[in-house]
C-alpha cells in the first residue's frame, strides 16, 4: 500500500492496533472525548463495553422484526382462513371443506401453523436485517487489503479513525493514537486504480442471467400455446398403470390363451348380485310399471335387468325388453306418479332443469323436437351423409296421447329408451326421471306447438310459469 | 502463540467455591484458540481415519440412495408397512432423527438466554448436528408421501389447475410447517454464528479457491463493532425464536400421535414427554459425536471434560423425565378406567412386543443411571457407550409408540403383527451413512468450535458477563 503513488489511492483512515480489548476499549474512549465520530473498532469477538466507547446507538432490529412478527401473525390467521375456510376468489379459489366435523377455522386448529409462521418470517426478518442494516455482503472493502488486519478476525483489536471525520488530521491523529495505546499504525488506502471489477466478472454475470432466465422463459412461452403433441408425463407410472381398464381384451397368458375365456379384461358381477342401494323392488318408483300388474312378468323383467348373463351371451343384439310389453299391453304403465312423489312447483322446476341438460340437445327447449342435434342431423340427413330419425315431439299426438304413453311409459322411455331413443336411466336418478316426466307433461299442456301439431289444447293463454303448475295439476287430475 | 494440541484430558471438574471453574485450558490464548481449532483445518490431508469413516459413511450412503430408488421404482410396499400398521418404520426413523436434531438448538439457543457459557466449545457442533439429523429425518416422511415427484403439495403453493389447499386442521401438516420451519432457520442460525469464523478461515485460507468460497461464504465480514452490535442482537432474537421453536416441534411431532383416537397415542402427556425425549436422546449423540471428534482433532483443551460431563447430567436428568413418562402413562392408563387404554399399556409390555418394550426400559431408564457415578461420566469411551445405549432405547421408544399401538387398535379382527423388510434395515442403516457424511464434511470445511464465542467468553482484565 504504502508504496503505492499517492494519485493511485485514496486514504480512508488510520488503522491503530491494539493487542487486548481492554486498551481497545480506553483508546475508543478517549477518541470519543477527543470529539471523533467517524471511527469503527474491530475485533475478533464482540468486546462488551464497547458500544458505549464507539457511542453506538441501539439497533432499530428489533423493532424491526416485532413489526415482521406481528404481521406474520395476520398473514398466517388470514391464509389459513382464506384456503380453508372462504370459498371466494379473488385469484385462486380458496377451498372451504368441512373434514372429520372439524369447524372450517377454529383457533386452536390453527395455532401451530401460525406460529410456524411468525417465527419463519421473524428469524428471515432477523437474519436478513442483521446483514442490511450491516450493509454486508459488502466484498470490497480497502481493510481486506491490508495484511496485519487479517488478524481481525484472530487475535488482534483494531481502531480506525476515518478520514470522514472533520477532526481528522493526519499527524495529529497519529499521534493521538500512539498516546492512546496503539502497538502498531498504518494507513488504510483505497486503491482507485483498482475499483472497476475485473471484466470476466461482467462476462460471467451476465451469462449466468443469460442462463438463469432461460427455464422461466421457456415455461411462461409454453404456458401461453397450444400444443398437438401429447402432455409430457416426467413420472408415468400414475398416468399409465399396469391394470386392465374397462372395455379392452383381456390380457393374454403366455401360451397366447386369454387369461377371462370370455376375452373380456372387465369382470362381471357374481350373478344375481345386486349393487349397494340398487335393489330397486319398488317397480312403480323404478320401473312406472304398477304394482298390482301381472306379477310374474314384473319379477321376469326385474330379473332380466338383474341377472345380466343370459342377456350378455347375446351381445350384438340390443336389449329391448320393452317392445314387446309395449305392444300387447299399455295396461301396465302407471298412470299416476309414485307413491313419495310430491309434484308441486319445485319438483317440476327441478324437471324443467334436468329436462334443460338431458333432453333438451335433441327435442328442443320447447320439447319440439328441434333440439341442436335434431336440426343438425337432419341437415346432413338431408344430403344423405347420416342417417336420422326425428326426435319425436312432445306435442305429437301419440306421445300425448294418455291412454297410449301413460306417464309410467314415458318414464320407461327416459330409463330405457325406445326405438332408436337412447337409455338415460344410468345418468339420471329415478325422482329426476319422474321430475321430467311431470315437466313433458307439463309442456305439453303449454301448446307451444310446432305449426303440425294438432289444436287440442286447452290453457294456452296461459303463461308458462302457470302452466307448469296447471299442468302438473292437471296430472293428478287425471291419474 | 500458544503450543497446539497438548490432547491430554485435564480435569475441571470438580467445584471450588467462589471460583468460575475455567472452560478454556492448556493456558490457551486467543491465539491459541485460533490455531486449535483452525489446524485440523489448515493440516495438509485429514487422518487416514477421517478417509476411512468417509469411505464406510459413503458406502451407507450408496445403501441408502439404491433403496430410496428402489422405492420410488416400486412404491412404498418395499417396505414392511401393512394393514393396520400403516406407519411404520419411516416414521419411528423420522421421529428418532427430528429428535436427535434438537439437541443443537437447544444448546444454542436456550442454554444461550440461560447464559450458560460452556455452550460456546459445544454449540457449533451440535447445531450441524441438528441440522444433518434434520435432514435425515425429513427424508422419511418426504419418501412416505407416495408421489414424492409432487412433495410440493405439502405447501400452500396457488396453483390454477388444482385448486386445492392442504389442510391447516391436520396435526401431519402441522408437522410439515414445524419442521421445515425448525429446519430453515436451525439453518439461519447456524450459517449467521458461522460468518465471522469463516471469516477466520478466510483471513488464513492459502488456496485459492478456499479464499474465494470462504470470501463469499464470510460475506465480507470485518469484525467491526458496530457489525457486531447489530450482529449480537440479531443473535439472542433467533435464539429467543429458536428457543420456543424447538420445544413446538417435538411438541407437534408428538401431536401425529396424541390428537388421534387410538389408545396409546391419545393422551395429553405426549408433548413433554416427546419434548423430554428428544433432548435426552439429542444430547446423547451429541456426546457420542463429540468424544471422537475432539480425540481426532484433539480439542480437550476446548471441549474439556466439563463439558462432557454437564451434557452427561443433563442425560441423566431428561433420562429419568422419560422414565417418570413411562410410568405416569401406565397410571393414567390405569386411572382413567378406559378398558382400551388399560389393554394398550398392558400390550405394550407384556403382549408380543414386550421385548422391544424392555430393550427401551433398560436402555433409557436404567442404563443412564450409571451417570451417578462419577467416573462414568468423565470417562469418555465409557460415556460414548451409554449414550449408544441411550439412542437405541430412544429408537426403541419410537418403535414401541408407533408400532404397538397400531397393531393393536379397536377392532380385533384386524391385528397383525409388524415385520420390518430388508429395506426398511437398510434405510435405516443408510440414513446414518448420509448423516455421517455429512457430519465428516462439516468437520473438514467448515469451523468445528463457534471461535469468536469462545474467545467472547475467555477471560481478560475486566471479566463481566
Ligand atoms: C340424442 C337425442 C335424444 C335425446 C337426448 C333424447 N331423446 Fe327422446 N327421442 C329421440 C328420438 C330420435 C326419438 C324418436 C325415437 C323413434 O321413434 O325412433 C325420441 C323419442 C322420444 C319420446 C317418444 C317415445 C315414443 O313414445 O315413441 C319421448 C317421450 C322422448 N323421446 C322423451 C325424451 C326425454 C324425456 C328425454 C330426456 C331425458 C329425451 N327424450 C332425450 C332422441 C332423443
Amino acid at each position: 500500500m504504502a508504496d503505492k503513488n499517492d494519485k493511485d489511492s485514496k486514504l480512508v483512515g488510520l488503522l491503530a492496533q491494539f493487542d487486548d480489548p481492554d486498551s481497545l476499549i480506553s483508546a475508543c474512549n478517549e477518541a470519543r472525548l477527543a470529539g471523533y465520530k467517524a471511527m469503527d473498532a474491530y475485533s475478533p469477538f464482540p468486546v462488551h463495553g464497547i458500544d458505549p466507547a464507539i457511542g453506538i446507538q441501539r439497533s432499530l432490529l428489533p423493532f424491526l422484526v416485532f413489526c415482521v412478527g406481528f404481521g406474520a401473525c395476520f398473514a398466517g390467521l388470514g391464509m389459513q382462513y382464506y384456503t380453508n375456510a372462504a370459498d371466494w376468489s379473488p385469484i385462486f379459489p380458496g377451498y372451504a371443506f368441512k373434514i372429520s366435523g372439524k369447524p372450517l377455522f377454529s383457533f386452536p386448529a390453527n395455532i401451530p401453523v401460525t406460529f410456524e409462521i411468525i417465527v419463519l418470517s421473524s428469524a428471515f426478518a432477523t437474519f436478513l436485517g442483521m446483514w442490511g442494516l450491516n450493509k454486508l455482503p459488502m466484498f470490497s472493502n480497502p481493510l481486506h487489503r491490508i495484511s496485519r488486519f487479517k488478524r481481525a478476525t484472530n487475535d488482534k483489536f483494531f481502531l480506525m479513525i476515518e478520514t470522514k471525520d472533520e477532526n481528522f488530521n493526519r499527524s495529529e491523529t497519529e499521534s493521538q493514537l500512539n498516546q492512546w495505546g496503539a502497538v502498531a499504525i498504518e494507513e488504510c488506502r483505497q486503491d482507485l486504480t483498482d475499483n472497476q471489477l475485473p471484466s470476466w466478472v461482467r462476462l460471467v454475470g451476465l451469462l449466468g442471467v443469460f442462463l438463469l432466465m432461460l427455464p422461466p422463459v421457456m415455461i411462461f412461452r409454453n404456458m401461453g400455446m397450444t400444443s398437438r403433441s401429447p402432455r409430457l408425463h416426467v413420472v408415468p407410472d400414475m398416468d399409465w398403470q399396469h391394470k386392465e381398464k374397462t372395455q379392452v381384451l383381456s390380457p393374454v397368458m403366455e401360451n397366447g390363451e386369454y387369461l377371462f375365456t370370455d376375452e373380456r379384461a372387465m369382470r362381471k358381477p357374481v350373478d344375481g348380485s345386486i349393487a349397494r342401494g340398487q335393489l330397486e323392488v319398488d317397480s312403480e318408483m323404478y320401473r312406472g310399471v304398477k304394482k298390482d300388474y301381472k306379477a310374474a312378468a314384473n319379477s321376469a323383467k326385474t330379473n332380466a335387468r338383474l341377472v345380466s348373463a343370459s342377456i350378455e351371451d347375446k351381445e350384438d343384439a340390443p336389449v329391448e325388453p320393452d317392445q314387446a310389453d309395449q305392444a300387447e299391453d299399455v295396461s301396465m304403465w302407471m298412470t299416476q306418479f309414485p307413491e313419495g312423489v310430491t309434484v308441486d312447483q319445485a319438483f317440476v322446476e327441478r324437471g324443467q332443469q334436468r329436462f334443460n341438460i338431458y333432453c333438451s340437445a335433441c327435442h328442443g327447449y320447447d320439447g319440439n323436437g328441434n333440439g341442436l342435434v335434431n336440426q343438425r342431423a337432419m341437415a346432413l340427413g338431408a344430403n344423405g351423409q347420416a342417417q336420422w330419425t326425428a326426435a319425436k315431439s312432445m306435442h305429437d299426438a301419440t306421445v300425448k296421447d294418455d291412454s297410449k304413453n301413460p306417464l309410467g311409459r314415458i318414464f320407461d322411455t327416459i330409463t330405457n329408451g325406445r326405438n332408436t331413443m337412447g337409455p338415460y336411466g344410468a345418468q339420471i336418478p329415478a325422482e329426476d326421471r319422474w321430475a321430467i316426466v311431470a315437466y313433458v307433461k307439463a309442456l305439453q299442456e303449454t301448446g307451444i306447438q310446432p305449426a303440425t301439431a294438432s289444436t287440442e289444447t286447452d290453457g294456452a293463454d296461459e303463461e308458462k310459469q302457470t302452466d307448469a303448475d296447471g299442468g302438473s295439476d292437471k296430472e293428478e287430475k287425471t291419474s | 502463540m500458544a503450543s497446539v494440541n497438548p490432547a491430554i484430558d485435564i480435569d475441571n471438574t470438580n467445584e471450588e467455591p467462589g471460583t468460575r471453574a475455567p472452560l478454556v485450558l492448556g493456558g490457551l490464548d486467543y491465539a491459541g484458540v485460533t490455531e486449535t481449532v483452525c489446524a485440523p483445518w489448515e493440516a495438509e490431508n485429514p487422518p487416514k481415519i477421517w478417509w476411512l469413516i468417509l469411505a464406510a459413511a459413503l458406502s451407507l450412503l450408496l445403501v441408502l440412495g439404491g433403496c430410496v430408488n428402489h422405492l420410488l421404482m416400486k412404491g412404498v410396499g418395499v417396505w414392511g408397512n401393512n394393514n393396520p400398521a400403516y406407519w411404520g418404520w419411516p416414521i419411528v426413523n423420522f421421529v428418532f432423527w427430528v429428535g436427535i436434531g434438537h439437541a443443537g438448538t437447544l444448546i444454542s439457543a436456550i442454554l444461550f438466554l440461560f447464559r450458560q457459557n460452556w455452550r460456546t466449545s459445544i454449540n457449533r457442533a451440535a447445531e450441524a448436528m441438528t441440522i444433518f439429523a434434520v435432514v435425515c429425518a425429513g427424508l422419511f416422511p418426504g419418501i412416505h408421501i407416495g408421489r414424492v415427484w409432487v412433495f410440493y403439495w405439502l405447501f400452500p403453493i396457488p396453483t390454477e389447475h388444482l385448486a386445492m389447499w392442504p389442510n391447516f386442521r391436520s396435526p401431519l401438516l402441522w408437522d410439515v410447517f414445524a419442521v421445515s420451519t425448525y429446519a430453515t432457520v436451525s439453518i439461519l442460525f447456524w450459517y449467521m454464528g458461522m460468518v465471522p469464523d469463516i471469516a477466520t478461515f478466510r483471513d488464513r485460507c492459502k488456496s485459492k479457491i478456499g479464499k474465494i468460497a470462504y470470501g463469499i461464504l464470510s460475506l465480507g465480514w470485518t469484525g467491526s463493532a458496530r457489525n457486531w452490535h447489530r450482529y449480537e442482537i440479531a443473535y439472542t432474537i433467533l435464539a429467543a425464536l429458536a428457543t420456543p421453536l424447538v420445544l413446538s416441534v417435538h411438541t407437534i411431532v408428538s401431536f401425529d400421535f396424541a390428537v388421534s383416537q387410538l389408545p396409546g397415542w391419545h393422551t395429553t402427556i405426549f408433548p413433554p414427554y416427546f419434548v423430554a425425549g428428544a433432548i435426552f436422546s439429542g444430547f446423547a449423540a451429541v456426546v457420542t459425536l463429540l468424544v471422537p471428534a475432539r480425540a481426532l482433532y484433539g480439542l480437550q483443551n476446548l471441549i474439556t471434560l466439563r463439558h462432557l460431563e454437564n451434557m452427561n447430567k443433563i442425560i441423566m436428568a431428561t433420562g429419568m423425565m422419560v422414565g417418570t413418562a413411562y410410568g405416569i402413562e401406565f397410571f393414567i392408563a390405569w386411572y382413567s378406567g378406559v378398558p382400551n387404554e388399560q389393554f394398550a399399556f398392558i400390550n405394550r409390555a407384556f403382549g408380543n412386543f414386550w421385548w422391544a418394550y424392555w430393550i427401551m426400559v433398560t436402555c433409557n431408564v436404567v442404563i443412564p443411571q450409571l451417570f451417578w457415578f462419577k467416573w462414568c461420566r468423565t470417562t469418555p469411551w465409557f460415556m460414548v457407550i451409554v449414550c449408544i445405549f441411550v439412542n437405541i432405547g430412544m429408537w426403541f421408544e419410537r418403535f414401541v409408540i408407533t408400532i404397538t399401538s397400531l397393531c393393536r387398535d379397536f377392532i380385533p379382527s384386524s391385528w397383525a403383527y409388524f415385520h420390518p423388510t430388508g429395506i426398511d434395515i437398510m434405510m435405516l442403516i443408510g440414513s446414518f451413512g448420509l448423516f455421517t457424511t455429512l457430519f465428516l464434511l462439516f468437520c473438514r470445511f467448515l469451523p468445528v468450535i463457534a471461535m469468536a464465542e469462545v474467545k467472547s467468553i475467555m477471560p481478560h482484565g475486566d471479566d463481566h458477563h
